[in-house]
Parts: C-alpha cells; structure tokens; sequence
C-alpha cells in the first residue's frame, strides 16, 4: 500500500523556554535533553522529527510520558508552534498559514479526538456531536441528520438527548469520535483517545475504529503509549523517545528488528503470537506441488495458527491472500519467530 | 524646649524653622500643656515621643502639622470636585433615572400585581414551588406589619443596582480573565473596594453629588457590590476545562465563539456565585446607604438608633434578614438548577 503522502514533517524542532530560538543552536550542535535543561534552562521538546504520513492509513506514534508525542501531534494543526521546521499538508505549507487559513484548515481538514473527551457539558451529546458544524454556522436543524447518523454508527442510538456527564467514559469517548467524523474532515488526530478507557471497553473501542477506518479510509495520526493499542491499530508506527523518533516504519518489521534497546525493553512484555502476523514470516514462494497441512491466510496472527495446529511442529501450511497462494510457513519457523528478541540478538542485528 | 531641637541644629536648619514662625492655630493639646503650665520636655528616654508631624513641629514652626495633611486632602478635593462632577453628573444621570423608575413602578404598581409578578419570577428561575412558598408568605408577612413599602424599596434598588452590577461586572472579569495586564491592575482596586469600610465610599459621595439624587447611593452600592461578580467572573473563565478550550481551538472557533460557546457557558456557575453575593452585598450596602438618603428599611434601623425607637429598628432588621433569607434562597436554587446541567 504505497499510498500518497497526505502530511509530511521535515526536520522539525521544538524548544520550550524563554528563547528558544538561542537553544535550537544548541540543540542542532547536539546538545542532548538533560543538558539542554541543566545549562540553558529550557525544556527539548521535539528534535529533528521527520515523519511522512500517508493517505489513508493509520499512523500511530508511540511513546511514555514526556516523549513528545502529544506535544507533536498538537504541531500538525499548530495548536503548538514548533521552533523550527516544515509541515505541509498535501501542498500546502501549514506553518504558512494565517489566522483566518488556519482556522479553515482546523475547521475542514482535521477534526481531533481527545484523551480526556473535551466535551461540552452544558450541551447535548447531539449538540456535541455536531459541534463542528455548528462552528462553521449551520444549527441544529442542519446537521441533525448528520450527526444522528454518525452517532448511531459509533452506537450511540437513543442518546441524542442525553447530557455527557449521564455517559460512561467510554459512550463519551464515542460521542468524541462522532464529533470528528461528523466534520467530515480527510484527517483524524487522535491524542490518546482510548487511554482513559477500562481494557475491556479501550479493545472495543480499537475495533470500533478499525472498523470505521475499513470503510472511511480516512487519514488517522494516533498517538498512544501503548504497545499492544499500537500494533493493534497501526499500519505505520512511529516510536518516539526523549523528543526524537528512534525508529518508525511498519510495525511488525519493528517487532521483529527493534533497532534500540528501548524498543527492546518496550517489545519484551508483549505477547508475540498474538501480535506477529504470517505475512511477516512466511516464506515467500508459489510451490503448489508439496504437501501442506492447511491454509491459512497471511493476516492471521501466529497464536492463530498455534491453536489451529494442536501443537504440532511438524506441520507445514500454505499460506494465501485472497484465495490465492502467496507463500508457506512451517511451524519451526513460527516457533523461531517466538524466541523473544534479548539484548544480545538485537546487539547483533545492530552491528550486522 | 522640645525633644528634637538638637536635630535640627545639628542639621543645621535652625534658620528655616524660624522663618516659618507663625502664630497659627494652636492644637487642642498644646493649649491645655500651655494652660496647665507643664513642660512637655520627657525626662528620660523612656518617654521618647515618636519623631511625628506634630512633635517635630513642636522643634521647628516650619514643620507642617498632621492637621495640614488632612486639610490639603480635602483642599485638594474640594479643588478638582467641580470639575469631576462635571463629568460624572451627565454619565451618571441613567442610574438616577433607573432607581427613581424602579422605585416609582414598585409603589405605584399594586400590590396584587407586584407580588404575583415576583412569585413568577421566582418559579421561572427556580422551579421550586417551596420556594415560592416561602417568598410568598415572607413578603406577605412584611406586608402585613405595613413595612410592604420599605421593603419594596430596598429591592428596587437592589434590583437596579445588582443588575447594573452584573451588567458591568461581568465584561470587566472577561477583560481580566483575557490579559494577565488587566488583571494586575484591577485586583488592586478590587481589593480596596472589598476592604475599604462601607461608610467611606459615602464621603467623597456626598462631595461630588447632591444628597438629593438617587444616585449617590446607587454609586456607593455597585462600587461595594460589584467586586464579587467581577472577581468570579474571571476565576470562573481562567478555571474553564484547559482540555475543552483545546478542543475548541482544534475544530478553529473563533475568540469569540469561544467566549460565548464556551468559556461563557462552562464559567456560569461561578458568575452565578458572584451574581449571588452582588446582591447580598447590595443588601447589606443599601441599609448603610440609608445615611446618605437612600429609602427602604435601612430608613427604619437608622430611626431606630436615631430615636432610640427599639420595636421600630428591630423589626425593620428583622424585615432586612427575611429579605436577604429569600434573595440568596432563590439564588442558589438557581445557581444549584445551573449546576445541575454542568456535571462533568
């Protein structure tokens, strides 16, 4: 899926203190983020980022508290100023942007979802949902239909009238989605979204997503500092650390070579066979002629194919997109992929 | 002699002091130590006096008394008075208009039709029938001891004046809550109209407007009722959910959707708090300004210490407490209605 390039950040900086513009030298020469606090009392945000993200996809930028990662999300529609460096949308230059162009952007091209939902209180889950284009100068009779759509498909129904604070967190969190899709806007941001959210009611929300996005295709940024929320949803991660992007790219090639000890220490937890798909370790070839023991298909994850096996590490299956045979994978290649990666084997994949 | 003589010698100054040798008016002080014939000298330094205006002068004729000072304040005054009431009488003028009107439909109008007409007004903003239970029969009990006309009094003008007060109030605390400027001038003068005591605002009132005109007191009122609403108004702006501001910022509202979408909406409860000790500040104000001619039940209480009239001043005072019971019941139950709709 080489899709176009919808936001594209280059060598992008941002230095939090009274001069930002003294400390960006420093940073450039390489000053790193405890110095840069201790000798100029300023706070690195963000250092050289470049991230392209693409039409239609969701992006999905990964890092603990203190990363940047919400700080840069918040740059795409410049709630945030960065100190330096270049943001465009399609072809236009958002840092260029006036006023009245950047409230048209904000208005048009991105909606955004938040951690802690920002809803109106004082305004009916309707009224919330159609905020958007209330904004814009429609009322309530104009975007009705609108916005009782997108709430029934967030599953909503019958809560029109409601007041947020009589929601779950959750059916909150849902009239915030609805608020996004309801402006109609190509590009999603979401800060957080389903971190506030119990587990059980966060994985229905990452499949309520999943499911809009098969049918909407829109542009998704996600930002979550959660490793399983990551590869669950993302067709492109990004892993900040300390402001800078250590690496990015697609998320199971990331599983399977971290590049930093950090992301080893984040991947280690996390249960591979549920997260490693086939298509990430089948062989790659089109021999029909031998003998397999089934057929699988290149998006299941490996605890799939462990179950359907028994247990079985002799076996050997096919493995097809479409009905159509793309590969195989035999169980000893699976059991390999499971071999968590430690300190010493990502040692050699970074030397080698 | 006197204490500091040698102060002034050694500073060389005695030659000024003599020049300024004038008989002028003696204090009450030094004409009793003169009568009596007793040196003021201290013996010791135990009795030290404090090197004030008026001991200094004592050394040094030259050196103004304490007396001067009050004296060229109010000089000072009275200097630029004409002037100032030029131009605060013409832009004052409506609130003289607003409080004789108010008045004059409040006793003119009969009873029968302002009583129900408040009964109204409480139910529409309350929705509470115990409460229009309680107006009901508080009003009625005032009426019945004939102190309805005082009492119809005072709320004309606490009508007026909180309603004046919210009406200048409120753009004020949204200017401070947008500019911390703003905001570090005008704390100061709030925090002298909230301290300065109650009878001082009527001073410099009485000097720049005539006892005669309704707005002198109207003017007293709203500077010493005013501050709470300005206050929480622009608390209730700042405290405003930083994520929902963000929000309205991310889907591109302007300042002043945001104002009125959103800062407005969501800092009401606390307006509505301001609103509520405006105008039980305009209450306990509009019994103090009763001095200086404002008409209501603080008329009574005044003639009760005036006269010595113990009934009289009791019962009015219990007419001012019924009426400041009703008016923060009814408040809160609004301010609680408001609430109710801001759950987060």
């Amino acid at each position: 899926m080489a899709n176009d390039i919808k936001i594209s950040i280059k060598h992008l900086y941002k230095i939090f203190g009274p001069t930002p513009d003294v400390a960006l030298e420093y940073v450039k020469r390489g000053m790193n983020k405890a110095d840069l606090l201790d000798q100029q009392n300023h706070v690195l945000g963000l250092r050289d980022i470049n991230v392209d993200i693409r039409d239609g996809e969701i992006t999905v930028i990964m890092g603990l508290s203190g990363s940047g990662k919400s700080t840069l999300i918040r740059h795409l529609n410049r709630l945030i100023e960065p100190t330096a460096g270049e943001i465009r949308l399609d072809d236009t230059d958002v840092l260029s942007l006036n006023e009245e162009q950047l409230r048209q952007l904000r208005r048009e091209q991105m909606s955004m979802v938040f951690q802690k939902f920002a809803l109106l209180p004082h305004k009916t889950v309707l009224e919330n949902a159609g905020m958007a284009l209330n904004i814009r100068g429609y009322t309530v009779a104009d975007f009705e239909s609108e916005a009782v759509k997108w709430l029934a498909r967030v599953g909503l129904e019958g809560n029109e009238n409601q007041y947020p604070h009589q929601l779950s967190g959750g059916m909150q969190q849902r009239v915030g989605i609805a608020r996004a899709l309801v402006s109609n806007s190509p590009i999603m941001l979401m800060d957080e979204a389903f971190s506030a959210l119990d587990p059980l009611i966060r994985s229905d929300m990452q499949d309520l997503l999943l499911e809009l996005q098969a049918e909407l295709k829109k542009t998704i940024v996600f930002i979550t500092h959660d490793l399983d929320e990551a590869l669950k949803l993302s067709d492109h991660l990004v892993i900040l650390k300390d402001g800078e992007v250590i690496q990015q790219g697609d998320p199971q090639e990331i599983l399977l070579n971290p590049n930093d000890p950090y992301i080893i220490d984040f991947i280690s937890d996390i249960n591979r066979a549920r997260v490693i798909r086939v298509r990430s370790i089948m062989e790659k070839h089109v021999d029909n002629d031998a003998d397999y023991d089934g057929d699988i298909s290149e998006k299941d994850n490996l605890e799939a194919v462990l179950s359907r096996s028994g247990g079985d590490t002799d076996m050997v299956f096919r493995v097809v997109r479409n009905g159509e045979m793309v590969g195989s994978l035999s169980m000893k290649n699976l059991t390999r992929a499971l071999v968590p990666t430690d300190v010493s084997t990502a040692e050699n994949n970074l030397t080698g | 002699m006197a204490t500091y003589d040698s102060l002034f010698s050694t500073l060389g100054l005695k030659d000024w002091c003599s020049e300024g040798k004038s008989d002028g008016p003696m204090s009450m002080a030094d004409l009793l130590a003169k009568t009596k014939g007793k040196d003021t000298e201290p013996e010791s330094l135990w009795d030290l006096p404090f090197p004030s205006m008026d001991t200094l002068n004592e050394s040094c004729a030259a050196f103004p008394q304490s007396r001067e000072l009050t004296k060229g304040l109010e000089q000072g005054f009275l200097a630029i008075k004409d002037n100032m009431s030029l131009v605060l009488d013409p832009i004052t003028q409506p609130l003289s208009w607003f409080l004789d009107g108010a008045l004059y439909g409040m006793l003119n109008t009969p009873w029968w039709i302002v009583i129900p007409i408040m009964l109204a007004v409480v139910f529409l903003v309350t929705k509470s029938w115990k409460l229009v239970l309680l107006v009901a029969s508080s009003i009625c009990l005032l009426a019945f001891i004939d102190y309805y006309e005082y009492a119809m009094q005072t709320l004309a003008i606490i009508f007026v004046c909180a309603f004046l007060c919210v009406l200048l109030g409120v753009p004020i605390g949204i200017a401070m809550s947008r500019s911390n400027t703003i905001q570090r001038m005008t704390i100061p003068v709030l925090d002298m109209l909230q301290t300065l005591p109650p009878f001082v605002y009527l001073i410099p009132l009485i000097f720049l407007f005539s006892v005669t005109e309704s707005k002198l007191y109207g003017i007293a009122i709203i500077l010493y009722a005013i501050v709470p609403v300005v206050r929480l108004t622009n608390l209730g702006i700042r405290l405003v959910d930083k994520d929902v501001i963000e929000a309205a910022d991310a889907f591109g509202m302007t300042p002043r959707q945001k104002l009125f979408k959103v800062q407005i909406p969501l800092a009401l409860p606390n307006i509505m708090a301001g609103v509520n000790q405006t105008i039980m500040m305009s209450l306990a104000m509009v019994v103090i300004a009763s001095l200086v001619s404002a008409p209501g039940l603080g008329v009574l209480v005044l003639r009760g210490i005036r006269n010595l009239e113990l009934g009289v001043g009791l019962v009015a005072g219990l007419g001012i407490v019924i009426l400041a019971v009703i008016l923060d019941r009814v408040t809160k139950a609004s301010l609680a209605r408001i609430n109710a709709t801001h759950k987060h």
